[in-house]
């Protein structure tokens, strides 16, 4: 097989490889897939970069450094969704309509890299909505999880639907809870921006909005191997440039922009001549680097910089009349809302996110917690809780509530937005306290048995006390709370409930409940 | 009728002949051994689970006198809480195990168990050791977990609850037996057999908000009745139930409460817990609101009871 059939397909398989099993970590709705799978997600960009996970920025540097940017191609799943959704309108086209659609443009260094300086700065000052926004992983994450998941839940529900007729019971009827509709239209809306732009640009999104291409360009430029023409062979036909989904192959002047080139391959298989070869990058051998195209490189570089330094302070500067409307804008819509006592408290984040702030400045909304949970509690939040919690997830307690011992989203929280805990820190982790309020209470209010938040309450914090004459009202202990929801779940009274879990901004440690003996009970007879 | 067919029938009649001979004969030997009929309710102490069920199912004549050839059995444990069986937060898995054994032995078409968990139903089903002990006992554990699965139904008898969501596989069931936990609890102030009910309905808010004492008698008056109520107390949470919190709070006392009378069972088994944990029946509200809507008498001198310690 030819060199260029081996790169490409490499690239393929490579790109299935990483792109599978996130896809279907996204979708897997009944938590089949096994839990580690969300180590591949530590491995991406913003990600690892919020996290602080220093060695694999180090070797995503690297690995950009000797190949270029082979991570949009194979890492980034919203990467490999593009190009899904390139080889889908590509079926069925001739090629010159298809496949050799393209045509090379100039980069457009100012929006790239201007937008790459904003979202940078904007999240150094503690406002990560633009990098919310654009970073392609949490993008990939909204669409599957608000739009692909869904699907395949009641594709499910409906063979389980028919399996049930025949008694089979290896499918079960999922409720698909977790989605909100403002999510549905974020995720709906990038996909569509991706359909919109592969079509009629290619990798017009990685090349301009992204973020994480636009940093990686910064590297790519000087990658140790890349794509270059061997300028005896070609005969200029242009098979290459318009097979490039970058934009960046100038067949004229026989250059390959690498700060854009993506490492596909397809303008290597697409050559007759063989006259595109993934080699050392000129800028790295001596001779060449007589060659007269050099000094245009080093202009160009230059120039690039030079836009990237203006940009950045362009985008510093304004940075102040940013966060003042973002700030603006979370106050107005919070004052807005507190017509009642406890429907202005802050979001519950979730247990391992230490605090809301901290929360706020970590978490880009990938939503992988909210398809993990369990119990579906993590829900999106829209902008009740302001424009700094855009699209953030937040503990619902509507319908369910907090597994006692569970610690699945903290488990897999890429970000570390919500930071490991083990199963000793998670049962005394407090994100909250219930509150109890009497005067809502169907004891108090009918004068009937109830306790269905005492019974849900994992550690008693929620006990029923003597009331008037059998009765029995609950009572918070909040010592040993932990804020879990179960109270607040399945608290009959409406229209407000009469127990509700308000938010530690800063999350605190619950003391654990008090260990009881254990008392030999002995009984010989039935009593009756 | 051809000569072929009369031949089948007649085959087929002569052996039904010999099978209810048989039966009659069986009957008319315990008869003579034993005159009493058997007791309304039964209570055994000081054996495993499955020991208890079978002297339990003896003194009351066999699974026979509830489940029939052919039906379909629905069994009804308790399984609200992700504990483990050492918990006493579930029904003991054992003792499941071990009626689903003899239902299907008695030749029940299908056994089926299922309960509108509290907690998640799929941790439920696995730490209670349900759903294994089920699938080792060749019967199905069916999930209760979403709305799709119940039906709604009236109530007619029912004081304050007109109708309910019911579990489709309890509709579609030819007989049922309510398996619950004795417990204490929260709410309900006790937890056994007419409050195990509570694990059939989807909507159970409506019964907190509703005077949750009279909606547990009242969703007992549904017309299709549990068979048997066959009470777990081999091991009893008699502290911060229904969940508990530790071992602190279960008592490992080895006993089993079987009866047809749901109200004989529940009263039966307070009494027992009231041993451990004192509990005035008037606390337990839905006790005297189910003898109030005739589901059985709470006065247990009026009905025959056997007690048997191993």
């Amino acid at each position: 097989m030819k060199q260029s059939k081996i790169l490409k397909g490499l690239r393929v398989l490579l790109a299935i490889l990483f792109f599978v099993p996130i896809f279907l970590y996204f979708v897997d709705f009944a938590n089949l897939l096994p839990e580690s799978l969300h180590n591949l997600l530590h491995i991406q960009l913003v990600p690892a970069i919020l996290a602080g996970i220093i060695w694999i920025l180090i070797a995503q540097f690297l690995l950009v450094l000797v190949f270029g940017r082979i991570y949009c191609s194979v890492i980034c799943p919203a990467g490999v969704l593009q190009d899904i959704i390139n080889r889908i309108y590509c079926i069925g086209k001739k090629k010159k309509k298809g496949s050799r659609r393209f045509v090379f443009r100039k980069p457009l260094n100012w929006l790239r890299y201007g937008l790459l300086g904003l979202t940078a700065v904007l999240a150094v000052f503690g406002s990560i909505e633009l990098l919310l926004l654009l970073d392609p992983y949490s993008n990939f994450g909204r669409i599957v999880s608000n739009l692909f998941r869904p699907l395949v839940m009641w594709g499910n529900n409906l063979i389980a639907d028919g399996l049930m007729k025949f008694d089979n019971y290896t499918l079960y009827h999922v409720t698909v809870e977790s989605i909100t509709i403002p999510a549905v239209i974020a995720g709906g809306s990038i996909l569509l921006l991706f359909i919109l732009m592969v079509t009629l640009r290619g990798r017009l999104f990685c090349n301009t909005l992204c973020p994480v291409g636009a940093l990686l360009s910064l590297v790519s430029r000087y990658s140790f191997l890349s794509i270059n023409f061997d300028k005896n062979s070609c005969i200029q036909c242009g098979k290459c440039e318009k097979s490039c989904k970058a934009e960046a192959i100038n067949v004229e002047t026989m250059e390959v922009d690498n700060s854009r080139c993506v490492d596909c391959f397809n303008c290597v298989t697409s050559c007759s001549k063989n006259a595109l070869h993934y080699n050392m990058n000129p800028i790295f051998s001596k001779h060449k680097l007589v060659d007269k195209s050099a000094p245009i490189e080093s202009q160009k570089a230059f120039a690039s910089r030079r836009s990237f330094l203006t940009t950045g302070i362009t985008v510093a500067s304004s940075i102040p009349i940013v966060t003042a409307i973002a700030q603006h804008a979370s106050h107005g819509k919070r004052r807005a809302h507190g017509k009642e006592d406890n429907s202005n408290w802050p979001p519950i984040t979730p247990p391992g996110s230490l605090s809301l702030e901290r929360f706020k400045d970590t978490c880009t909304g990938c939503h992988l917690c909210v398809v993990q949970c369990p119990t579906h509690i993590l829900k999106p939040a829209v902008l009740e809780f302001g424009l700094g919690y855009l699209l953030k997830p937040h503990l619902d307690y509507d319908n369910s509530y907090c597994n006692y011992e569970c610690t699945v989203c903290s488990d897999v929280c890429p970000n570390h937005a919500i930071k490991p805990l083990t199963k000793e820190e998670k049962v005394t982790t407090q994100v909250g306290i219930a509150h109890f309020f009497k005067n809502r209470c169907i004891v108090e209010i009918d004068g009937t048995d109830c306790g269905a938040c005492s019974e849900h309450c994992p550690t008693q914090a929620v006990k029923m006390v003597p009331y008037k004459g059998d009765l029995r009202i609950p009572k918070v202990e909040p010592e040993i709370c932990i804020g879990c929801g179960g109270c607040e779940s399945i608290c009959p009274a409406r229209p407000d409930r009469a127990i509700i879990v308000k938010a530690n901004v800063v999350h605190q440690f619950a003391s654990k409940p008090k260990v009881e003996e254990i008392k030999e009970i002995e009984v010989d007879e039935f009593g009756f | 009728m051809k000569r072929r067919d009369f031949l089948k029938t007649s085959a087929v009649a002569g052996a039904a002949l010999t099978l209810n001979f048989e039966g009659l004969q069986a009957a008319l030997s315990s008869n003579t051994v034993a005159v009493e009929k058997a007791p309304d309710l039964v209570a055994v102490m000081g054996g495993e689970p499955a020991v208890m069920l079978n002297k339990a199912l003896e003194a009351l004549g066999g699974i026979g006198k509830f489940v029939k050839k052919g039906q379909k059995v629905v069994i009804k444990p308790n399984i609200g809480w992700d504990r483990s069986p050492e918990m006493a937060g579930n029904t003991n898995p054992q003792l499941v195990e071990a009626l689903v054994k003899k239902c299907l032995a008695a030749g029940a078409q299908k056994v089926t168990v299922f309960d509108h968990t509290c907690d998640n139903w799929q941790k439920c089903y696995e730490t209670s050791g349900i759903a294994a002990a089920v699938k080792r006992a060749g019967g199905v554990i069916v999930p209760g977990n979403d709305e799709k699965y119940y039906k709604n139904v009236s109530i007619p008898n029912g004081v304050t609850l007109k109708n309910a969501m019911i579990h489709e596989s309890l509709i579609e069931a030819d007989v049922w037996i309510n398996v619950p936990v004795l417990k204490n609890h929260g709410g309900a102030k006790l937890t056994c057999a007419m409050k195990n009910y509570m694990g059939i309905v989807w909507d159970r808010r409506f019964f907190h908000s509703n005077d949750l004492q009279q909606c547990i008698a009242d969703i007992c008056t549904w017309n299709k009745k549990p068979v048997l109520n066959i009470v777990d107390a081999y091991r009893i949470m008699h502290h911060n139930g229904p969940q508990g919190k530790s071992l602190a709070d279960v008592a490992q006392l080895k006993t089993l409460i079987a009866s047809p009378n749901i109200v004989a069972t529940d009263t039966a088994a307070l009494k027992f817990f009231n041993q451990v944990e004192k509990l005035d029946i008037s606390a337990v509200g839905h006790i005297k609101k189910g003898e109030a809507l005739k589901l059985g008498t709470s006065n247990l001198d009026k009905i025959t009871i056997k007690r048997i310690k191993i």
